[in-house]
């Protein structure tokens, strides 16, 4: 039986401690540097590279693919079509099952940028030149772009074979949501439009593939954000032992959701094949990145309504949800949808609540995940009916949130969607941000404006942040979940008495690595940046996951503390054998192992773990020479959804509130942000400075997905911001730098005490901005319901104002 | 994102490039900082057959301030003219419109000629040279020409430079004593391309009423263009609240139907010609010194 610590103060060093430090990350020097092996580092004898040739168009039938002449350009070496990848492969996963194709596409296209063909050549200049002589004839079919027409009667289909474009409808109810309704002194309703925003990490995704014809094994190096599970997905795609099958995750710029890169892997794999084993590589380019590579997610359309009353007490929820999908569900964007059960009536103790959730298909890109995993968008709409009603009461919008708030004693509590949260006190923390935001100047402020007509406003917004990740609940739109959900460390100590973690997840920019290295500091009596953090590739490595909705910190350092656990227990037996003394008497401390009560008798790890690799006549009986241990943890106590969907997911539930003000140019629609406070509580902070990182980080993406970030497509289905001219990321010039606070409340179910907080703040920000521009509207009664809030979408707003 | 195959050829001189476009009959192109041509390279929009590097052409690398004109090297980098004190004492519009471009990193490669040359609609440069009619001198095999800035823009992207010729140096007018300027624009994201922009400069005479007014408007059609009519409103006009209103109007009607894109339709441009033409003259006129009537702007 493995011990966890219950907090921070139960590590075994007298020494102040690491963990909770702000220390420096250990992995950035090299990070920071380049001088780490990112994937297009990386030169293998004989390589080629690839190129992709994609369609034009966003729904068309392929008529022919002729590669003669590409064939023949000199230094080109492999050629495949999608006759090909019909042959050699199985169509690519997705989630709902059966809405996709083949790595490259042989019958029809169904979003423009579709690969159709690929090639290997010896320079990637070469490739491109060559793949423009391939020619594709198309016969182009009737395009849908927007769910709401796709859903209808008559439209294009995208699978003919299933007979509509509805990937998924479900109604889930929880309590007796009609009641609530019927019974409630007021109802809030509104549509609300979140258009099509994703991850953008620094580096888009890129990999090498081997085959090796010999031995029928594959090696793929790449970017690749969850090894393990892409390795899971190329077994099963070329039909080929998963023990054949071996992944290694470069580091690399970022993730974000983005980086399966399930059409690349298979395509280079494919090449390589077919060049008698060559490794070849793909970087994928940035347009190839934003037009049809894994950077888009939540492509919305909401209707939602809350009862409440009089007094203000909200009592239900009704929610329903049109999620465009586009082109197929191999980018597991409908996971998205499926997340926001873990926190579906946010802060609040709504006890009734529907969920109506229809999933389309369109002639657009298809989603993928992007941080966050879809309650940003939820959040968003939640908290505009909070606000709405707020409105309508009368009532101080932090003051309606604070009635209806989870009691800070009612934890864990129990959500209608099922979710238990851990721990919280969200009275503190919305204090604290108003606290620090001056909320009381900030109206002062705000009716100063208003007599000078001027547009000032002002959002509060409180959300959930759930952590640490089950795929129990992703299992309801059909992505092979189940409730455990691995993450393994193994730690070692060897001869020189040193110390090394072995995990199966590279560096994303996070600092898990980091954290991993405090743990062990003060388990063991080292300095930080003495233990040695090894990424396994996904052969080696334990039963992991990796980085993925908020859960690694968590997950790793449960299973540090695990395997650290079990080492301490061997070195124990081995040092008591040696002191002669019980087992029982001996005690890890600043890593010595030492006689409880006594002074004198100790003797260091290094020692320990020498005597045993060197001198088996000294062990005890039955020991083995390894001083290694391996533990692999999974949250406990996780169910699988139960007949109306309710399911215990996510272990943690972090929360955060954010005041945020803003000033609108009454004259031109830009939106300036004036103030920004937070002040959260992610339980115990294991590394402060990686927790302020996240939340910047987050912040970023919640300020683009309020203010500037979409995907446009037009009527054509092709995509107008295909550059990042056009694409429009935060600078920052465009991010607040906030005012920041905290509040403590550790998780009872982690050892540490620690919750999920790798999301942050793209939970809050796009609904505390929306708020807060809504907030300076109030007074024309008009309000802003489609994001981004652009300066000409937020005019013509306005102009309804001028009458 | 590989530029398809094309040639690579060095110009030490003025001569050398002229000849060396020359060669390739005008299937070359000229690179300067390449912040715009590479990228349409690599996306392969631009094939030209060679490229013609005037990176070493040293005297196209300078700023000279005679008398009341600064004269600037094509291949001068943006950055150059920032920093330059002559650029800054003579003429603050033009400063300003560097600022304006892009991000420090972007200025420290792009050059003055290479904006010009490439003629985006809503290039700051583009801006300043219409509202001061700037003069460009322009290399080809016969010798060299001088066009004026209403010549030179000729539409979206394109200019009056033949594709033998080189822009060499770009004559910018000093501001008129005691004028007042303003250079500004709505743009997404500090250092975009703007939606729309105004750039402006204001000559009080001796009683306060204008004796002088330049309004160049950009981003809103194929090239920046003038406001001419809201130049006549102003111009014998007591500078103050009720004409600037006025003149706004006209250059709101002065423009054809400004484009649309993903960022703004053609009617919020136009909108915004009104309103920053208006705060345009306001901030041009408190520049030269004359009292406005504020109010909401
Ligand atoms: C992120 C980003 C933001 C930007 N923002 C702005 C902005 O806000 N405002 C703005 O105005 N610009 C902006 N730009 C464009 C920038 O100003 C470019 O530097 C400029 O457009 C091109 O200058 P260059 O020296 O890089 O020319 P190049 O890219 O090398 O050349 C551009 C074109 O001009 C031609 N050319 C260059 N020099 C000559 C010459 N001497 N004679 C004849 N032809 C020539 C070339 O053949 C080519 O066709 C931005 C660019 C980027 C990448």
């Amino acid at each position: 039986m493995v011990e966890f610590p219950q907090s921070i103060d139960d590590l075994p060093t007298s020494m102040p401690r690491w963990v909770g430090q702000p220390i420096p990350r250990v992995e950035d020097r090299s990070l920071l540097t380049g001088q780490t092996e990112f994937v297009d580092n990386i030169t293998l004898p004989g390589m080629l590279h690839c190129a992709i040739v994609r369609s034009p168009y966003a729904h068309a039938r392929i008529k022919s693919v002729d590669v003669s002449a590409a064939a023949k350009v000199p230094g080109v070496v492999a050629i495949v079509t999608g006759e090909d990848a019909r042959r050699e492969t199985r169509p690519i996963y997705t989630a709902p099952p059966g809405w996709g194709g083949n790595c490259l596409a042989a019958d029809k296209v169904r979003f423009a940028g579709e690969p159709v063909a690929a090639l290997a050549a010896t320079s990637r200049y070469i490739a491109e030149d060559a793949a423009e002589l391939i020619e594709v004839e198309y016969e182009p079919l009737e395009v849908v772009t927007d769910a709401e027409a796709s859903v209808r009667e008559g439209a294009p289909l995208l699978f003919e074979e299933r007979g509509t474009n509805v990937m998924y409808q479900r109604k889930f109810v929880w309590g007796d949501v009609d009641a609530a309704f019927a019974a409630a002194d007021h109802v809030v309703t509104e549509r609300f439009r979140w258009h099509r925003v994703g991850a953008n990490p620094m580096e888009t995704f890129g990999v090498v593939s081997q085959w090796d014809p010999i031995e029928g094994t594959l090696t793929c190096r790449g970017s690749f954000q969850v090894q393990g599970f892409s390795a899971t997905g190329a077994a099963a795609t070329f039909g080929i032992p998963l023990n054949k099958v071996r992944f290694i995750a470069q580091p690399h710029g970022g993730s974000f959701g983005g980086k399966g890169g399930q059409r690349g892997t298979t395509i280079t794999t494919m090449l390589s094949r077919k060049s008698g084993g060559r490794p070849v590589k793909w970087i994928e380019d940035r347009i190839e990145y934003l037009s049809a590579g894994g950077g888009q997610a939540w492509d919305r359309h909401y209707e939602a309504s809350l009862a409440l009353t009089k007094d203000g007490r909200m009592t239900g929820l009704r929610v329903r949800l049109l999620d465009d999908l586009g082109g197929s569900a191999e980018g597991y964007g409908a996971i998205g949808a499926a997340k926001p059960l873990a926190s579906f009536t946010g802060c609040y103790t709504i006890e009734a609540a529907e969920y109506d959730l229809t999933i389309a298909a369109t002639n657009k890109l298809p989603c993928s995940a992007y941080r966050g995993m879809g309650p940003p968008p939820h959040n968003m709409v939640l908290e505009q009916l909070v606000d709405i009603a707020a409105r309508e009461l009368r009532v101080d919008p932090a003051e309606l949130r604070r009635r209806n708030f989870i009691p800070k004693d009612a934890f864990p509590y129990v959500i209608p969607s099922g979710n238990e949260y851990d721990s919280g006190d969200y009275e503190a923390t919305l204090d604290a941000a108003l606290a620090l935001a001056d909320y009381a100047g900030l109206r002062a402020r705000q009716d100063e404006a208003r007599r000078d007509g001027r547009l000032f406003g002002i959002g509060v917004v409180s959300t959930i942040e759930p952590g640490v990740f089950n795929s129990n609940v992703y299992s309801l739109v059909g992505f092979p979940g189940g409730t455990a959900q691995p993450e393994g460390v193994t730690l070692g100590i060897d001869l020189f008495g040193t110390i090394t973690a072995r995990v199966g997840f590279a560096h994303e920019g996070q600092g898990q690595h980091t954290v991993i290295s405090q743990i062990v500091a003060d388990y063991f009596g080292v300095e930080p940046d003495r233990v040695r953090v090894v990424v396994q590739d996904s052969m080696n490595a334990p039963p992991g996951y990796g980085p993925g909705g908020s859960r690694l910190g968590v997950a790793v350092s449960a299973a540090t503390l695990g395997a650290a656990d079990r080492l301490k227990d061997k070195l124990i037996r081995v040092a008591a054998k040696l002191m002669e003394a019980n087992p029982a008497e001996v005690e890890l401390m600043d890593g010595k192992l030492r006689i409880k009560g006594t002074t004198g008798a100790e003797m260091p790890i290094g020692q320990v773990a020498a005597t045993m690799l060197t001198r088996s006549d000294l062990l005890p009986d039955d020991m083995e020479p390894n001083p290694q241990a391996t533990y692999v943890w999974t949250a406990p106590g996780r169910t699988m959804p139960d007949e109306s969907g309710r399911v215990k997911s996510y272990l943690t539930a972090a929360n955060a509130c954010h005041v945020v003000a803003v000033e609108i140019d009454r004259q031109t629609g830009e939106v300036r942000i004036d103030k920004y406070a937070i002040a959260d509580d992610c339980g115990t902070r294991l590394n402060p400075a990686i927790v302020a990182g996240m939340t910047q980080g987050g912040l970023a993406q919640g300020v683009a997905a309020a203010l500037l970030e979409e995907y446009v497509y037009d009527e054509n289905g092709q995509l107008l911001t295909s550059t990042f001219m056009d694409y429009l990321l935060p600078t920052i010039y465009e991010v607040p730098i906030p005012d920041k606070t905290e509040i403590v409340t550790p998780s009872p179910f982690t050892p540490l005490g620690a919750k999920g907080m790798g999301e942050a703040a793209i939970h809050t920000a796009p609904a505390a901005i929306v708020s807060a521009i809504n907030d300076a509207l109030a007074p024309f009664g008009l309000r802003a319901t489609e994001t981004p809030v652009t300066p000409n979408r937020l005019w013509k707003l306005l102009q309804q104002a001028k009458g | 994102m590989k530029p398809p195959p094309f040639e690579y050829g060095v110009a030490e001189s003025v001569g050398e490039a002229v000849a060396l476009l020359q060669r390739y009959d005008g299937e070359a192109r000229v690179l300067a900082g390449g912040q715009s041509l590479v990228p349409l390279l690599n996306m392969r929009l631009a094939r030209p057959a060679a490229l013609i590097d005037l990176n070493r052409v040293r005297e196209l690398d300078f700023v000279r301030a005679s008398g009341n004109t600064i004269t600037i090297g094509a291949m001068t980098r943006q950055r150059s003219v920032e920093r330059s004190p002559d650029v800054q004492r003579q003429n603050a519009l033009l400063h300003a419109a560097t600022q304006n471009i892009g991000h420090p990193q972007i200025r420290n490669r792009g050059t003055m000629g290479g904006s010009l040359a490439h003629a985006h609609p809503a290039s700051e440069y583009q801006a300043a040279a219409v509202a001061l009619d700037a003069r460009f001198t322009l290399a080809g095999p016969s010798g060299t020409r001088s066009v004026d800035a209403a010549e030179f823009f000729v539409t979206y992207l394109t200019t009056a430079i033949e594709p033998d010729e080189v822009l060499t140096e770009i004559a910018w007018p000093a501001l008129s004593p005691g004028a007042g300027w303003s250079l500004i624009e709505v743009a997404r994201r500090h250092g975009d391309f703007a939606l729309a922009g105004v750039a402006a400069t204001l000559t009080p005479d001796a009683r306060g009423r204008c004796a002088e007014a330049r309004i160049a408007l950009f981003g809103v059609g194929p090239t920046a263009l003038r406001a001419r009519g809201a130049e006549r409103t102003l111009t014998g006009a007591a500078l103050e609240g009720g004409v600037f209103d006025e003149a706004a109007v006209s250059a709101e009607r002065e423009i054809d139907e400004p484009p649309s894109d993903v960022h703004a339709s053609g009617e919020y441009r136009r909108h915004l010609v009104g309103v920053l033409t208006r705060r345009a003259l306001r901030e041009a006129a408190a520049r030269a010194g004359v009292a406005t009537s504020t109010g909401v702007a």
